[in-house]
C-alpha cells in the first residue's frame, strides 16, 4: 500500500508535475479543448471564450494575492488599462495586434508600479483601499483623456489577424485564448516554483521572516504586482476583443469582486484552484438560471431582468458560504477527496 | 468669494456626512479589528427603511428618526450575530472578504426590496433654505453639521468616560486580557456592530434629506473611506474630521478643476496620506511584535 508522497531531492520538491498520469490527463484535456469549439454551439462557445479569458485574469490576481498576500480591490483597473492600451495600439494607431497585445501587458505593469510604490509602506487592508482607489482614479483619467481614448464614447475594436491567420471566427478565437491561457498557466506554475515564487510565498507567510531571511521586500512586492498586472492587462486586452468595443462601462467595479470570489472558491494561492474557481464562478449564475427555471418561468423572467444584481447577490453568497464552510476552497476540497481515496477505509 | 464660500459651505455638509460614514468605519475598526466594507450598503439600507417609514407610517421628523435608529441597530445586531460571528478568530483576510461580500449583497438587495428609482425623503424638513449673509444653506445641511458635532462629542465623552466605552477601548488594545478582566468580547463587538450602523445610518438619513435615495447610494461608503483614512481608521474622532476635510476638498476640487477632479479628490488624498502617514493623521502608530 501506498504510505506517503516522499520527496527525496529538492529537484523533486520543486518538479511542475510529479505524477507521469497527471501529463497524460492534461493532455487529453487540451486535446478535448481543442475539439470542443467544432462541437458546442456558439452560445457554449462564448462560455468557454469567458472562462479561459477569466482564467488568464485570475491567474494575475492569484500571483499577487494568492502567492505574495498582497490584497488588490483594483484589478479591475489593470484589466481596464490593457484593454485600452490594445484597443489605442491596434485599432487606432494600427499597430501589429501583437504589439498590441505587449503593450497590454506592459501598460498595466507601468501603472502598477505607480500603486505599488506607494503600496510598500501598506499592509493588508491600507492596500486593499489604495488599489480601490487606484481603479477609481483610472476611470476617471480614462474618461478624462478624450484625445486618446475617445472619453466615454469609447473604442470598438476587431478580432485580430497575426501572421496572416485570422481569429475572426469564434472557434479561432477560442483558440487564441486558450493559447494565453496556457501559456499564464506554464507561466504561474513556473514561477511559483522557482526562487521567485517561494520569495512571494515567504513575504504572505510572514513578512518579518521573510525579510529576516535576506529577500528583498520592496524589490519582490514591486516584482509580484508588475508580473500580476501584466498577466491581467493580456486578460483584459482579450475581454476588450471579446466585448468588440472597450469602455470604462465594459469593466464595471464588479470584476473586482468576481476575481476575489474566484480566488476564494477556488483555495487561495494555488493555480489549479484559480482554474476551478474561474469555472465555477463563470458557469454559476447561468446554472442557477437553469436551476430556477425548472421550477417557475416567473423565476425565469427575474433572471432576464434583475440578471446583474442576481449575479453579484450570488457572488456575495458563494463568497460568505465558502469563506465560513470551505476556506481552503475547492482545491482543499479535491485534496481531502484524494486523500480520502488513497486512505480509505481509514481517516489517516 | 461667495463662490468660495457657497463652496465650502455645502463642501462641510456634505462632508459630515461622509465623516458619520467614517465614524462607523472607525467604531467597528477600534474594536473588532477589521473594516466594515459593507458600511456604505447599511447606510443606504438605514435610509431605504426610513423611507419606506416616512411614506407607509408617518411622516413625522421624530418618528422617521426613531425607525431609522431601531432598524439601524437591528441591522447591525442581525449582520453581527449572523454574519459575523461565525467568522471570530478566522484571519483578517477571511473577515474583510466576508463584509465584502455582504456588500454585493446588500448592494442588490435593494433593487429587490425596493426598486431602481430615485427617491425624496420628505418629513417636511431639510431643504427650505435658509439665507447666511450672501450664502443660501438648506437647513439639512446646518443640521448634519450640528449632528456630527454633537455626535463627536458624545462618543469622546463616551469613550472616555463610560464604563462600557472603556470596555470597547480595552477589547481594542488587548482582547485576550480584556477577556481575562471579565469583559465579554463578543458582546462588545455586537455593540460596535450596532453603534457603527446607527452613526452611519444618521448619514445616510441626512444624505436622502438633502439629496436623493438611489440603489447608487451605496457609493457614500466608498467616498467616506479616504475620510476614515485620512484620520486613521481607529481614530473614531479623527475620520469625523477627515470626514469634513475630505468633502470641503472634494467639492474645491469639483468647484475649481472639474466634476471629474470631484470624483476622485478624495481618492488621491489618501494615496498622498498613505504615503507620509500610514497610519492616519491621528491614528496611532502600530508597533509590531515580532
Amino acid at each position: 500500500m501506498r504510505t506517503g508522497d516522499f520527496k527525496q531531492t529538492y529537484d523533486e520538491l520543486v518538479t511542475l508535475v510529479d505524477s507521469p498520469p497527471v501529463w497524460l490527463w492534461s493532455a487529453l484535456l487540451v486535446a478535448g479543448l481543442v475539439v470542443t469549439p467544432f462541437v458546442l454551439n456558439s452560445y457554449a462557445l462564448s462560455f468557454l471564450m469567458i472562462i479561459l479569458i477569466t482564467v488568464v485574469g485570475a491567474l494575475g490576481l492569484n500571483i499577487l494575492t494568492g502567492y505574495t498576500g498582497l490584497i488588490s480591490l483594483g484589478h479591475v483597473g489593470f484589466l481596464v488599462t490593457g484593454a485600452y492600451a490594445y484597443a489605442i495600439l491596434v485599432s487606432k494607431y494600427h499597430m501589429h495586434p501583437l504589439l498590441g497585445f505587449l503593450g497590454a501587458g506592459v501598460v498595466p505593469a507601468l501603472a502598477s508600479l505607480i500603486v505599488g510604490a506607494p503600496s510598500l509602506r501598506l499592509k493588508g487592508l491600507y492596500l486593499a483601499i489604495t488599489t480601490l482607489a487606484f481603479s477609481f482614479i483610472i476611470n476617471t483619467v480614462i474618461l478624462e483623456a478624450r484625445w486618446l481614448t475617445n472619453g466615454a464614447r469609447g473604442i470598438s475594436v476587431q478580432r485580430p489577424e497575426i501572421f496572416g491567420l485570422s481569429f475572426d471566427s469564434d472557434a479561432a478565437f477560442t483558440y487564441l485564448c486558450l493559447g494565453f491561457a496556457i501559456l499564464t498557466l506554464f507561466a504561474t506554475l513556473n514561477i511559483r516554483r522557482s526562487r521567485v515564487g517561494r520569495a512571494f510565498v515567504a513575504i504572505r507567510d510572514n513578512d518579518t521572516a521573510a525579510r529576516v531571511m535576506g529577500i528583498n521586500l520592496h524589490a519582490y512586492k514591486l516584482f509580484a504586482f508588475v508580473t500580476s498586472a501584466f498577466i491581467t492587462g493580456l486578460s483584459g486586452a482579450l475581454y476588450g476583443i471579446y466585448l468588440s468595443f472597450v469602455s470604462v462601462e465594459g469593466f464595471p467595479f464588479l470584476l473586482s469582486i468576481e476575481a476575489l470570489a474566484i480566488l476564494i472558491v477556488g483555495g487561495l494561492g494555488s493555480a489549479l484552484g484559480a482554474v476551478l474557481g474561474t469555472i465555477l464562478i463563470v458557469l454559476l449564475p447561468e446554472a442557477t438560471r437553469f436551476a430556477f427555471s425548472l421550477f417557475s418561468a416567473q423565476m425565469d423572467a427575474m433572471f432576464t431582468t434583475g440578471a446583474q444584481e442576481l449575479k453579484s447577490m450570488l457572488y456575495g453568497l458563494v463568497i460568505i458560504l465558502f469563506l465560513r464552510f470551505q476556506p481552503r476552497g475547492l482545491v482543499g476540497a479535491w485534496h481531502d477527496i484524494r486523500r480520502m481515496w488513497v486512505n480509505w477505509p481509514l481517516r489517516y | 468669494m461667495q463662490y468660495f464660500m457657497q463652496l465650502l459651505i455645502s463642501g462641510l455638509a456634505i462632508g459630515a456626512i461622509y465623516g458619520l460614514i467614517a465614524m462607523g468605519f472607525a467604531v467597528i475598526y477600534k474594536s473588532t479589528g477589521l473594516v466594515n466594507f459593507a458600511q456604505g450598503e447599511m447606510t443606504m439600507i438605514t435610509a431605504y427603511i426610513a423611507w419606506t417609514i416616512s411614506t407607509t407610517v408617518s411622516g413625522n421628523v421624530f418618528v422617521v428618526a426613531l425607525g431609522a435608529i431601531v432598524a439601524a441597530v437591528v441591522l447591525g445586531l442581525v449582520i453581527e450575530r449572523v454574519v459575523m460571528r461565525p467568522m471570530l478568530g478566522e484571519p483578517v483576510f477571511a473577515t474583510v472578504m466576508v463584509t465584502i461580500g455582504l456588500a454585493v449583497i446588500l448592494r442588490s438587495s435593494i433593487n429587490f426590496i425596493w426598486d431602481a428609482y430615485p427617491h425624496g425623503l420628505d418629513v417636511g424638513f431639510g431643504r427650505t433654505i435658509v439665507r447666511i449673509g450672501s450664502i443660501g444653506v438648506r437647513t439639512g445641511q446646518i443640521a448634519v453639521i450640528a449632528t456630527l458635532l454633537l455626535l463627536l462629542a458624545a462618543i469622546w465623552a463616551f469613550f472616555r468616560y463610560s464604563k462600557i466605552g472603556v470596555a470597547m477601548r480595552a477589547v481594542a488594545a488587548d482582547d485576550r486580557t480584556a477577556l481575562l478582566m471579565g469583559i465579554s468580547a463578543t458582546r462588545v463587538h455586537a455593540l460596535a456592530w450596532a453603534a457603527s450602523s446607527v452613526i452611519a445610518g444618521i448619514g445616510g438619513v441626512f444624505f436622502a434629506l438633502s439629496y436623493d435615495l438611489s440603489p447608487a447610494m451605496f457609493q457614500l461608503g466608498l467616498k467616506a473611506f479616504p475620510a476614515t483614512i485620512l484620520g486613521g481608521l481607529d481614530a473614531v474622532l479623527g475620520s469625523g474630521l477627515g470626514g469634513l476635510l475630505i468633502g470641503i476638498t472634494e467639492n474645491l476640487a469639483g468647484g475649481y478643476l472639474g466634476s471629474g477632479m470631484k470624483e476622485v479628490a478624495g481618492f488621491a488624498m489618501i494615496i498622498v496620506v498613505l504615503m507620509v502617514r500610514p497610519f492616519g493623521i491621528f491614528g496611532e502608530r502600530d508597533i509590531e511584535r515580532v
